[in-house]
């Protein structure tokens, strides 16, 4: 059997590593549009903040050779042909295949597409994203960068930057960084504290409505509201498509099925595959990295024994990236709020039916591990739920077990 | 594979396992290296709980949470010893693994192994290097009361070990005299300085 893979990101590389470890001696042929090993993209902001970049491939520099694939990179899929099980890429080249791994992720959306075109504007995405941002930076001794978006990738790029010793313009469009993982009151704290702890130049209630390009090259940015930026440097993090076009001719993702296919031929994972929710069903990409390792694992036990079903992706995230302050995210913020801050920690749960409906932990990462469990678990915590909370030496959990208070796990 | 098992019944919360962890950990290896050393990193932790006190570390558990979470191959499990191991010169200190970790066993700070001038994540490494070499973690050597353990465990324990912690937290054998009169006094001590609040 012949199997390819359409990428070379985290759920490829998932794939093939968990294939070779079940055994498989299949042909495996990888497909990428990028010159590289496979690279973890929550690693590479790192890179940029000064780290070696061998640690951005974390499986390995050999992966290719090691698990014996043949890794064709540096051209893009244009096309799948599911009827003739063909992909054809666009410098022409066509491969076969008896099982097709779709994992092409997504890329950064620009509000105009000549943008891209100009010299000093980035998206902040790929590793290959990562190298021009660091040539630039040499080349032109850059100072001063504004990053546009600051949702969880415009905040990892403004810090890494500011970790570099950048001065940092961070925009954002809403009343408060990381809007999507957070709620009103959690989202001022975090940025009350992101600001205080870097002292990033946060504005928010704005976008860059306009660039201003002299000789091809970026010199300033215009606001929305009136301002205008003297800068070199542009990062655009406002958001991504995904990359389906070639499967699906749109790019929306791709809805699978409940074994992760598309059709009896090929799997589709990661940030381009639409999956339901665990907890409550809803269907959406869950672009995080141990969803799409999931799936990955998934798609191989699905693919060697026919027999594995999906039970669906948890939309956790947390970001604590240069700066020891984390802020951790989980489920929909609808119900009653339970909440417990001070000075430096803001923790708040989303009760419905008494069971935990989402979360944000602020500041610190004690009890997260104990409520992303009862999250999980979907137990009722109505009754316990305040003093773990407030649990400040992280023995909550161990009362529970120790039958010191209700709510057992398990 | 050996694990930890922890007989809460006999800790007497001395923390001599906690002192023999940041003497393994520390480069100096020595007591007198630790003192004042903000580096230091301490992977296991005396907790008490009303009465009760006790050791708590990572689990080692199968399947690991925290290794399927690391989005940068930091975290592996050893193939002799069954011990989930962070390599610090991978690490990103992202959090993904400590978010998911019920056992709250990962810390963040700048150890001595840490490469870039900023924290990493750290956690228990079930001492590999002195398993693989035939001797008993530092933390279990250290013990003098028998609370800690280092112990064959079956399957079945395996099974139950993510979910039921009490499983780690057996007394198995009939205590002895004088544990029964601490184990008294500790639960009176506490009653009255819960009164006394
Ligand atoms: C800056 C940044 C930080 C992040 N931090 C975190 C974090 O801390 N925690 C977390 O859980 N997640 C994080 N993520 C998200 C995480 O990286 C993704 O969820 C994960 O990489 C998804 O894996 P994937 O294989 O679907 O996509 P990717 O890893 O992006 O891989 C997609 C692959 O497809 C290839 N490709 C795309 N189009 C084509 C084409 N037409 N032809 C051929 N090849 C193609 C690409 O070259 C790439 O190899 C972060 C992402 C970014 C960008
Ligand atoms: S903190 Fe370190 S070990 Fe933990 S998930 Fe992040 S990179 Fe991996």
């Amino acid at each position: 059997m012949k199997i390819v893979t359409i990428g070379t990101g985290m759920a490829a590389a998932e794939f093939v590593d968990v294939l070779r470890k079940e055994g498989s001696q299949d042909e495996i042929v990888m497909l990428g549009n990028e010159p590289f090993p496979p690279y973890s993209p929550c690693v590479i902001p790192f890179f940029l903040a000064g780290e070696p970049l061998t640690t951005v491939y974390w499986k390995g520099e050999s992966f290719y050779r090691n698990k014996g694939v043949t890794a064709l990179l540096d051209s893009a899929v244009a096309e799948v042909d599911a009827k003739r099980h063909r992909v054809r890429l666009s410098n022409g080249r066509t491969e076969n295949y008896d099982r097709l791994f779709f994992a092409t992720g997504a890329r950064s959306w620009y509000p105009q597409p000549q943008w891209l075109e100009t010299n000093g504007v980035f998206g902040f995405k790929t590793l290959t994203d990562m190298l021009a941002i660091d040539d630039y930076i040499r080349e032109h001794a850059t100072r001063r960068v504004v990053v546009f978006g600051g949702g969880f990738i415009g905040v990892d790029a403004a810090l890494a930057l500011w970790h570099r010793g950048l001065e940092v313009i961070l925009v954002h469009r809403n009343t408060r960084l990381l809007s999507q993982m957070t709620d009103e009151d959690g989202g001022v704290f975090a940025t009350r504290k992101l600001r205080e702890i870097t002292g990033i130049d946060v504005r928010l209630k704005t976008t860059v409505t306009d660039i201003d390009i002299r000789d091809g090259a970026l010199r300033g940015v215009k606001m929305s509201n009136g301002d205008s930026v003297e800068t070199t440097m542009l990062i655009v993090a406002i958001g991504v498509s995904p990359n389906s076009e070639p499967l699906v001719g749109n790019d929306r993702g791709v809805v699978v099925d409940e074994t992760l296919r598309y059709d009896p031929h090929i799997y589709v994972a990661g940030d381009v595959a639409v999956t339901p929710h665990a907890l409550t069903g809803e269907p959406a990409i869950y672009a995080t990295y141990p969803n799409a390792m999931l799936q990955a694992r998934t798609a191989v036990r699905h693919l060697l024994h026919g027999d594995a079903t999906y039970n669906g992706s948890i939309n956790t995230n947390v970001l604590k990236k240069h700066i020891d302050f984390p802020i951790i995210s989980a489920g929909t913020f609808e119900g009653d709020p339970v909440t417990w801050q001070n000075q430096h920690l803001f923790r708040r749960v989303y009760l419905q039916n008494g069971k935990i409906n989402g979360y944000q932990l602020i500041g610190d990462t004690r009890v997260s591990g104990y409520i992303y469990n009862l999250y999980c678990a979907q137990v009722r915590v109505d009754k316990i739920i305040a003093p773990i909370l407030a649990d400040n030496r992280g023995d909550s959990y161990y009362r529970s077990l120790m039958g010191f208070n209700q709510g057992q796990l398990g | 594979m050996k694990k930890i098992f922890v007989d809460y019944e006999k800790c007497v919360a001395c923390k001599a396992c906690e002192t023999a962890c940041a003497m393994e950990n520390h480069p100096s290896h020595s007591l007198f290296g630790l003192l004042g050393d903000k580096k230091t990193q301490v992977n296991v932790r005396v907790l008490a709980v009303e009465h009760e006190a006790f050791p708590v570390s990572c689990r080692h558990c199968e399947p690991a949470w925290c290794m399927d979470a690391c989005p940068s191959g930091a975290i592996s499990r050893d193939s002799e010893t069954g011990a989930v191991i962070l390599n610090p010169d991978m690490c990103k200190a992202c959090a993904m693994c400590a978010m998911v970790c019920p056992f709250d066993a990962i810390s963040f700070k700048e150890t001595h192994r840490a490469r870039y001038g900023r924290d990493v994540a750290y956690k228990c490494d079930l001492c590999n290097d002195r398993v693989k070499n035939n001797e008993l973690p530092a933390c279990v050597a250290a013990c003098h009361s028998g609370a800690l353990s280092f112990r064959e465990h079956d399957q079945l324990r395996r099974d139950q070990a993510v979910k039921n912690l009490r499983v780690y937290l057996l007394g198995e054998e009939k205590l002895p005299k004088n544990f029964e009169l601490y184990r008294e006094l500790r639960r009176k001590e506490f009653a009255q300085r819960s009164g006394e609040k």
